[in-house]
């Protein structure tokens, strides 16, 4: 089980992660509206996974994924987008992501994707 | 002469024993059945367990359903599906491409064909048969995606297996690929949604796609048992859900998960 920081600009999504990734034992150690706010509470909580929403403001996903990846190349980083934006998973990959969820997600194959990426 | 291999055959509604020969135009099935069925006139194929059913006219006496081992099944559905009376491309699939939401990572494009019959899209590749009943699709989109470097067209089929929401992938040129989602579109249309829905309505149908229970969905929303039942209701008066069990549990239809895709795409993300 995990240590998680969920990263999405909609609340709703926030406590639906939220609420998946508890049912499966994790531990949701923070959340973060925005990009720069990821960055910050990657650097103040160091969880063990982050779920990082792609469409954001301020600072996008793949920008906030770089900037974690930048300062803890050991970071553990799953992009999660809508539906008609996977042409962003080669990107993401390419920028150090190790898992990739597209939204509307069903909570079995999320706690999978999870449970593999946390076995990295 | 056609080789001869030994099935079951529903005869008379019972299952009985016989041959079939299969050849390169038709099959012809021994007694006490003693039909000829060219592939030509073979409309609907379906696959249940190990079982192959195959329409071949409009009335009853036309169906045909027959039982096999799984290594004759594969070689009947080859022969009829690059036979018979159906819209017919060959392209490139991915199938599954995405399960619940994740990328499945070994997917790989294969080479094949596919054939749109009555009832259902086949993929058929050298190794592979993928049916996706056309009553099991969700949504199908013509949409870009980087294969090799390139961004190219490809159509994007989400599916029901199991309560499980798949995604797929066909790729062929542009223009076919335009008739083949044209075609899709009209096959399926019976499933799109005829109103919208309301925010909290939209937001209940989300969680339930995602999995969530009743206990979980009100306290996520604040909403009491009585409002989340009444949301319940107008979710199965559209048809988007049915009961799963005793009235306090629902699960999307194909038609409920047509809806939920199309409101993530169509918002901002």
């Amino acid at each position: 089980m995990g240590r998680i920081l969920i990263v999405d600009d909609t609340m709703f999504m926030r406590t639906l992660l939220k609420n998946i990734l508890f049912s499966g034992g994790h531990d949701i150690v923070g959340e973060a509206g925005d990009g720069a706010e990821a960055i910050a509470k990657y650097q103040e909580l160091k969880p063990d996974l982050v779920t990082m929403d792609v469409v954001m403001p301020k600072v996008n996903g793949i920008e906030a994924l770089k900037a974690i990846k930048g300062a803890d190349p050991s970071a553990r980083v799953i992009m999660c987008t809508a539906v008609g934006q996977e042409q962003m998973v080669k990107l993401a990959i390419k920028s150090g992501a190790k898992g990739y969820i597209v939204k509307p997600f069903q909570a079995p194959k999320v706690l999978e994707e999870v449970k593999s990426v946390l076995s990295t | 002469m056609a080789k001869e291999v030994p099935i079951k055959i529903e005869h008379n509604g019972a299952w009985v024993q016989t041959k079939m020969g299969i050849a390169e135009d038709r099959i012809v099935i021994g007694d006490p059945v003693a039909r000829d069925i060219p592939y030509k006139s073979v409309v609907d194929l379906e696959q249940k367990k190990n079982q192959v059913i195959i329409t071949a006219g409009s009335s009853p006496e036309e169906v045909y359903r027959i039982a096999s081992v799984e290594k004759v099944l594969q070689v009947l559905k080859k022969f009829i599906i690059m036979s018979c009376n159906a819209y017919r491309l060959n392209a490139y699939f991915m199938s599954p491409a995405i399960r619940g939401g994740v990328l499945v990572k070994d997917a790989q494009w294969e080479k094949g064909a596919i054939a749109v019959v009555k009832t259902g899209i086949w993929f058929v590749s050298q190794t592979n048969q993928v049916c996706i009943p056309l009553d099991e699709v969700a949504s199908i989109d013509l949409t870009s995606r980087e294969i090799q470097e390139k961004d190219l067209n490809v159509v994007k089929i989400d599916h029901l297996i199991d309560n499980e929401v798949v995604t797929s992938f066909v790729l062929c040129p542009l223009t076919t690929l335009q008739v083949l989602y044209n075609f899709l579109k009209e096959a399926t249309q019976d499933s799109e949604p005829a109103e919208a829905l309301d925010p909290v309505t939209s937001q209940v149908a989300m969680l339930v796609y995602s999995g969530m229970d009743s206990h979980a969905i009100e306290n996520m929303l604040q909403i009491s048992q009585k409002e989340l039942d009444a949301i319940y209701e107008k979710l199965l008066a559209m048809g988007v859900a049915e009961v799963l069990c005793i009235r306090k549990e629902i699960q999307l239809t194909a038609k409920g998960v047509r809806y939920i895709s199309d409101s993530v795409k169509s918002s901002t993300n």
